[in-house]
């Protein structure tokens, strides 16, 4: 499904954190938003799930204005997963995966069929199931991290947005983690992440969004728009751009001058 | 209540497997004996007070007007006393569940929030200006209280958004701000010392079918709400983004799960006073039979509530019968204890 920004602002207490930005993404896309810290670019995703209300601008789900419909039917097409969530740590991840169903459920209703076989699909393509049964807490780092996505899985949505998946992660929970957000878009979910680390975003996404100062500075694929000079202009440090001897995908570095001044 | 199987199952088999996984009795088993101990107390305290009663006698005092002694005791005085304290307990108890869940503050309950003092307040005002107000005033004046302090809390807790920290300390505040002024009045009113101890301490000394007239009118719309909502204090409890994002609106929930703890809190201040502890102890004791799910907690909570005051109540009319001790001493003597257990060892 997709994701449309138009014209859109957004801030906290009169201070503009996003200005006047439009997107368009595009159904089954994988995309990165990067940028530094304090850009805006978890509020950008704040704002294109509705967690945030806009100040002007708006944003459309295919072609319906996300303000016009419920907070259920949104949440039905659209999953966000906040950055680190710190809640439910006592559940299982079975019981975690189910709360997932809140938006299609009613209010007394019992669990139907679909709930069911979407919570199973959920834990399996979150690749969760091996632990099912174990509480939240007793879980490693990339575990609770696949735990949370199954629980936004489980919304079935449509559009899946995150919020720096990978951080505190270590090398190879990333990569797993950033692999099966890869399997999910193959399959036709339209992925948005908030990535911090530029060699995930390089190496994952088929577009990567920088954001600087609330405004986008460069948009495309990964291979066109990682270049030094782009990069230093968003970070404010000297970069160099490496080539991925295997895949040809580039590998942004901050490159040895910035050591020294 | 017949058991969670009448309950939608929505995490299936959570319920049966937290039991097997932690080696504790199953849940249903627990709710059954404690609907059981429930219904036993219940018949004792309908046996046991000033004077006792057999069996026969009570049985004939409920059903029939045959034995007008019998009638009179148990049917005027011990069971609406029975009921009112199973109000009491359940609206407590319920509060408390939701106020912790809303609150993600194992420590939150009415009382601490300054729910009941609010209430006590209000009623407290009432009685004073007028000590010959009816109970449906009182009840009134109570709701009245309960809600203003909801929203008081609310209204300080809420700065572009309510954090569950703010709402704690606000609550704190405000609980120890109506207390304060509730024994002022007291002190300085000789028509409300007479009745305070009771108040104060809470108790069920001589509440009748008047309180639960005047109060059920607030209690079942209240506790159907509590239920229909604590789907919602699911999701809540995974943090205010996950919440939002699964579709909750995290603001009105909490507006509407507050109001709901205030008139829930001031039906049971209405009947009982100031009863401390029920609210705390219950949702933690729930927790511990059932799990985090509220949509088991909030209604297993309700039913812990009505058998900690129905067995506090009991005690208190017993221990130095044929006087009696405010039944809120024994909700706290018999809560505490059993909290300082489950933190110390079932952590």
């Amino acid at each position: 499904m997709k994701l449309t920004v138009q014209d859109l602002c957004l801030g906290y207490a009169g201070r503009r954190v996003i200005k006047h930005v439009s997107l368009e993404i595009d159904a089954g896309e994988m995309v990165a938003i990067v940028g530094p810290n304090g850009s805006g670019k978890s509020t950008l995703l704040r704002g294109m799930s509705r967690l945030q209300k806009p100040e002007s601008g708006r944003v459309l789900l295919g072609e319906t204005d996300i303000r016009s419909l419920s907070s259920r039917e949104v949440a039905r097409l659209l999953a966000i997963l906040p950055q680190s969530p710190d809640g439910g740590s006592d559940l299982t991840v079975r019981e975690l995966t189910w709360r997932g169903r809140y938006p299609h459920q009613g209010i007394l209703q019992r669990a139907t069929k679909p709930d069911y076989e979407a919570v199973e699909w959920a834990m399996h393509a979150a690749d969760v199931t091996a632990f099912a049964e174990r509480p939240l807490v007793s879980l490693s780092g990339g575990e609770r991290q696949r735990a949370w996505i199954a629980l936004a899985l489980a919304q079935q949505p449509k559009v899946l947005l995150l919020d720096e998946p990978t951080s505190f992660l270590d090398i190879a929970h990333q990569v797993e983690v950033m692999d099966l957000l890869r399997k999910l878009n193959r399959e036709g979910m339209t992925v948005v992440t908030v990535l911090h680390d530029l060699v995930l975003a390089g190496r994952h996404a088929d577009r990567v969004i920088a954001i600087r100062d609330g405004q986008v500075e460069f948009d495309g694929p990964p291979r066109e728009v990682f270049e030094a000079r782009a990069l230093e202009r968003v970070f404010r440090v000297p970069m160099m751009v490496l080539q991925d001897p295997e895949t040809g995908l580039p590998i942004p570095l901050p490159s040895a001058g910035s050591r020294c001044d | 209540m017949s058991g969670m199987a009448a309950h939608p199952t929505a995490e299936p088999g959570a319920l049966a497997r937290r039991g097997a996984l932690h080696g504790r009795p199953r849940p249903v088993v627990i709710v059954g004996l404690a609907v059981l101990l429930l219904c036993v107390l219940g018949f004792l305290s309908l046996m046991y007070g000033a004077v006792s009663l057999s069996p026969t006698e009570v049985w004939s005092g409920l059903t029939s007007d045959s034995d007008l002694f019998a009638r009179n005791v148990v049917w005027k005085i011990r069971y609406p006393r029975l009921i009112d304290g199973m109000i009491v307990g359940a609206a407590l108890a319920v509060s408390g569940s939701l106020l912790q869940g809303v609150t993600r503050n194992p420590l939150a309950d009415p009382t601490i929030l300054g729910m009941t003092a609010a209430a006590g307040l209000a009623s407290a005002i009432v009685i004073v200006i007028n000590p010959q107000v009816p109970q449906w005033g009182i009840t009134v004046s109570c709701v009245g209280g309960g809600l203003v302090g909801a929203g008081l809390l609310f209204f300080i807790a809420w700065r572009g958004a309510v954090s569950p920290v703010r709402l704690a300390l606000a609550g704190v505040a405000l609980s120890a701000f109506f207390g304060a002024v509730i024994v002022a009045l007291l002190s300085s009113s000789r028509t409300f010392l007479q009745t305070s101890l009771g108040f104060l301490a809470g108790g069920l000394y001589g509440s009748e079918w008047r309180e639960f007239d005047a109060a059920l009118p607030y209690v079942v719309p209240g506790l159907a709400i509590a239920f229909l909502l604590s789907g919602r204090l699911n999701a809540l409890a995974l943090g205010d983004d996950v919440a939002a994002g699964l579709g909750v609106l995290t603001d009105r929930t909490r507006l509407a799960i507050l109001a709901v703890c205030g008139v829930l809190t001031a039906a049971a201040v209405s009947i009982a006073g100031l009863v401390s502890f029920v609210g705390l102890v219950c949702p933690h004791l729930a927790r511990f039979t059932v799990g985090s799910d509220n949509r088991y907690l909030v209604p297993v909570s309700a039913l812990y509530g009505a058998l900690l005051v129905t067995a506090a109540d009991l005690v208190a009319r017993l221990v130095i019968a044929p006087s009696e001790i405010p039944m809120g001493i024994f909700t706290a003597a018999v809560g505490a204890p059993f909290l300082l257990y489950l933190v110390k060892f079932r952590g």
